[in-house]
């Protein structure tokens, strides 16, 4: 671990997880993995499809649990009977926010101020301070032309960036993304990375998901590679870009060939790797 | 089988509503129990799929096509209660947001699909598998026989409203008001297509459907099954095709359950005092007839079309058939199964008529059904979306609150259902015609998509009344010498100008609506807060899976090579509606997990709406007046 991470050694866990393991439909998702975010850290889950990226996140945000193995919230176990308590999930909910892959997942109300309302609602804000907050987080994300839109309205971009203000409604301190630069066009990409990168001052804990190399140094302090629902490697985005070995075991890039054309008009077949020159 | 508006009396429409309320209301306090917090997107989705299913066009032997609507698999997926919910917002979106079905009569419509096809899918199921195992054969045979047997209980519930409806509803002069139709007419017209085509098709969806979860995820069939062997499992293979009954077993099957229905339909009989032909020779039948029509005598004979109909089927037979066959009770019922027929027939070739299109340059080879839904799925977005942009305008009525303009409308529809005069109908449809112009809504767009659509179907329905009709003939077709009644007359104007008056009226409300604020306004009715966010939910994922369907379809019919044979249409339209349902319930777990992590613990909360404004009341007030008028004048 290099100097990044050294800086928040000493600050408190935000969420550490010890020897997970989670089965879907009888599949094996996690097995056994260890990992620990600190408070006010940015860290990136990296890892190929079905990795188990998406099955963590939603170990942290409190929505499935754990088979064996334990995970705690600032210092608090996060089980399925500590979160009945009424009192304990509207604070954890008001704390820990999860924007989903699928943004047609997450935008289930009929317009686009429902959605912004739903999370205040739930959690039984007073009306007056729920429109309040709306209609500031609707402009900060300038998205308050679209109030009235229905989601079907929404282009691909517009519905994360709803998604997103969904969740930012609460003011969440801990927030985890799912691919939330997924398939979208490089204008939209662009606004969710310069948010991820307001965050860097420590004021929110982030853990993104994404297997996008490109933006990792930005959005990320600390990375975990996933495969096959373990991690295989952790460390600073320039430590782990280095790695061109955990990179292809993690499935993250593939040795290929291209073919470069040349001034002359003949062309050569050029098998190689790239490398991330930091 | 949705009923619109004009074919029931006030009265009918209330005393379904009222019956329907308790199942609602159960229904609602089980949903709301907190054990239950998954149930309300998967009752959501539910509807949405249901929705689409019911847009899917189905191919079945013999060339035609055919709709489900879903009531079995829901029924055998959610179980009796919400699935009662789940068809029900279904009916409702069908009728609020797209015309289909009346407004008034979604009670009734309520009633029959989503209750009692319901309830009989589910006992059905359960009784017919009893205990056999998840992953047998036996509860996909099951299945097929609960959505047939529901949706066939469902058509006669219809087929006994509508026949009713003569019977207790008529004015002075004997002009049945509503569906004009006894029960011996209505019932037959109604289980024709339903004990074929539309039972048909949803057996299919149903067989289908739980053949899929058998091989996906049999885990979903343990709610309904809660006597199936606790045994796990074999995990099968994914792929393949699903089995479907092939044409010749489909065929066998509704000749079986054909077999078993006429004895039902003779049993009614004429216990409901309906007329006929014989009954009309008989004095205490005419006494009857007299006291119902007020004291106007019925004329001597039975009117010779009648007559002459109740001969076309027993005169080749009588000499050889058994005496009850001779009967002219039965030779009515069958000829006017016949006369019947020959309706759906005319109605069908209309309806290919109406719906010919020039072909699409350089695709000149018909793709059949396939392109056929997915034209039908793409219009349901288009018009939707149509109507979001309509809203969108401004106009008179664009610019009322909703709260206000959903009261007011379903007043005047349902002072137009209430009416008893011709003329005063006529004035509630002019009122109608000012205020699309007044929304600046195209006068040209109401006479395509309303007036001529309404005068196609009800105008076809309501045709053969003008003859059948009892009363006092005014003139005679020449050759066929079949007498128009003037009651005949009168009873088909009431029928078409109803069904036309309600049609416009309530497309008003749907292309002047922005939706998204009418559910957030609902609240303000103390509308039951899960009622509202299941219906908010529904709408919007039923635009979801209409676009997933059509992507369905349409990638299929990019890759399709010749002509599918029956079998495989139907195996392909079983298996799109199979995946369609695994998206259904892949999403609704996902949005489930959406709503817990924000806060949603079972008990969901939604904004109430600002308060009406002094103006809003007063628009309110006016619209109650005009409907208020009508109903005193027209009374």
């Amino acid at each position: 671990m290099t100097n990044s991470t050294s800086g928040v050694a000493t600050r408190e866990l935000a969420f550490d997880v010890r020897e997970v393991s989670y089965r879907y439909n009888q599949v094996p998702a996690l097995s056994w993995l260890s990992m620990h975010v600190h408070r006010g850290e940015r860290v990136a889950l990296l890892g190929a499809n079905g990795s188990g990226k998406s099955t963590m996140l939603r170990l942290l945000a409190g929505l499935c649990f754990p088979e064996h193995g334990e995970i705690s919230f600032l210092g608090e176990s996060l089980t399925e009977q500590r979160l009945q308590d009424e009192e304990f999930f509207f604070s954890f909910r008001r704390r820990v926010g999860l924007v989903f892959q699928n943004a047609d997942v997450q935008l289930f109300c009929p317009s686009v101020f429902d959605e912004l309302a739903f999370g205040p609602l739930q959690l039984r804000w007073p009306a007056p301070r729920i429109r309040e907050r709306v209609e500031e987080v609707l402009r900060a994300m300038d998205i308050a032309h679209l109030q009235d839109r229905a989601p079907h309205r929404l282009s691909g971009g517009e519905k994360k960036r709803v998604a997103l203000a969904s969740v930012l409604v609460l003011d969440p301190e801990v927030l985890l993304l799912d691919e939330p630069s997924g398939a979208l066009d490089p204008s939209s990409q662009a606004r969710i990375v310069d948010f991820l990168i307001s965050c860097g001052n420590g004021s929110k804990t982030v853990i993104t998901s994404t297997h996008d190399m490109d933006t990792l140094e930005d959005i990320a302090d600390r990375c975990y590679v996933f495969a096959n629902g373990r991690v295989v490697g952790a460390g600073t985005p320039l430590e782990i870009l280095h790695d061109v070995e955990l990179l292809e075991r993690a499935k993250l890039i593939r040795p290929h060939a291209h073919v470069h054309a040349h001034g002359d008009g003949g062309v050569q077949p050029h098998p190689h790797v790239h490398r991330y020159e930091g | 089988m949705h009923i619109p508006d004009g074919y029931l009396s006030p009265s009918t429409c209330a005393g379904l509503a009222a019956a329907a309320a308790p199942f609602w209301y159960v229904a609602l306090k089980r949903v709301k129990s907190a054990l239950h917090a998954r149930l309300i997107p998967l009752i959501s989705l539910f509807a949405a799929f249901s929705f689409v299913i019911m847009m899917f066009n189905l191919p079945l032997p013999g060339g035609t096509t055919g709709h489900a609507v879903g009531m079995g698999v829901a029924a055998i997926v959610l179980g009796p209660w919400a699935s009662i919910l789940a068809i029900s917002i279904a009916l409702t979106i069908q009728a609020v947001f797209f015309g289909d079905g009346g407004i008034t009569a979604l009670g009734a419509n309520c009633f029959n699909m989503a209750i009692i096809g319901s309830l009989v899918g589910y006992a059905t199921y359960r009784l017919a598998a009893w205990r056999a195992g998840i992953g047998s054969a036996r509860r996909v045979v099951a299945a097929g026989l609960a959505g047939y047997t529901a949706i066939n209980v469902a058509a006669l519930c219809a087929a006994i409203e509508f026949g009713i409806q003569p019977l207790l509803f008529h004015d002075a002069s004997g002009t049945p008001l509503y569906a004009p139709y006894p029960l011996r007419i209505a019932i037959p017209a109604m289980m024709l297509g339903h004990l074929t085509l539309a039972g048909l098709a949803e057996l299919v969806i149903s067989t289908g459907m739980v053949a899929y979860l058998q091989r996906t995820d049999p885990g979903l069939l343990r709610l309904t099954a809660p006597d199936a062997p606790p045994a796990d499992e074999p995990i099968r293979p994914a792929g393949g095709t699903i089995r479907l009954p092939t044409a010749r077993k489909l065929w066998l099957a509704v000749a079986a359950l054909l077999i078993l229905t006429p004895l039902g339909i003779l049993a009614v009989g004429s216990a409901w005092g309906e007329w006929s032909a014989r009954d009309f020779a008989d004095p205490r039948v005419r006494r009857e007839i007299a006291a119902a029509s007020r004291n106007l005598a019925p004329p001597p004979a039975a009117p010779r079309g009648l007559e002459r109909l109740s001969s076309i089927w027993t005169a080749p037979l009588s000499r050889y058939a058994p005496s009850f066959i001779r009967g002219a009770g039965f030779g009515y019922l069958v000829s006017a199964m016949v006369g019947v027929g020959l309706i759906i027939v005319l109605a069908l070739l209309l309806n290919s008529l109406l719906a010919l299109r020039p072909p699409a340059v350089g695709r000149p080879r018909r793709k059949g059904f396939v392109e056929k839904t997915a034209r039908g799925l793409l219009e349901a977005t288009g018009q939707a979306l149509f109507a979001e942009d309509m809203a969108a305008t401004s106009g008179f009525l664009q610019h009322l609150d909703p709260r206000v303009k959903l009261i007011g409308i379903g007043a005047l529809i349902a002072a137009a259902v209430a009416v008893h005069r011709l003329w005063v109908l006529a004035g509630i449809l002019a009122l109608g015609v000012v205020l699309a112009l007044v929304s600046h809504i195209p006068i040209r767009l109401l006479t395509a998509r309303v007036w001529l659509a309404v005068l196609a179907f009800t105008g076809i329905i309501a045709l053969p009344a003008i003859f059948l009709t009892p009363g006092a003939a005014i003139y005679r077709l020449p050759l066929l010498e079949w007498p128009v009644t003037q009651q005949g007359l009168r009873t088909a104007g009431f029928l078409v100008l109803r069904a036309e008056t309600a049609a416009t009226l309530s497309t008003l409300l749907i292309l002047s609506t922005l939706w998204t604020r009418l559910l957030r306004a609902l609240r303000y009715f103390r509308a039951p807060v899960v009622l509202v966010a299941i219906l908010g939910m529904t709408y919007r994922y039923m635009f979801l899976f209409l676009a997933t369907a059509r992507d369905m379809f349409e990638s299929r019919e990019t890759r399709m090579v010749g002509v599918l044979e029956p079998a495989d249409r139907r195996r392909l339209a079983a298996a799109s509606a199979g995946v369609l349902l695994g998206k259904t319930l892949q999403v609704s777990g996902e949005v489930h997990m959406a709503m817990q992590a924000r806060g949603f613990r079972g008990e969901i909360r939604l904004l109430d709406e600002l308060q009406m404004r002094p103006h809003d009341w007063l628009r309110l007030a006016a619209f109650v007046c005009a409907a208020t008028l009508a109903v005193w004048l027209g009374r």
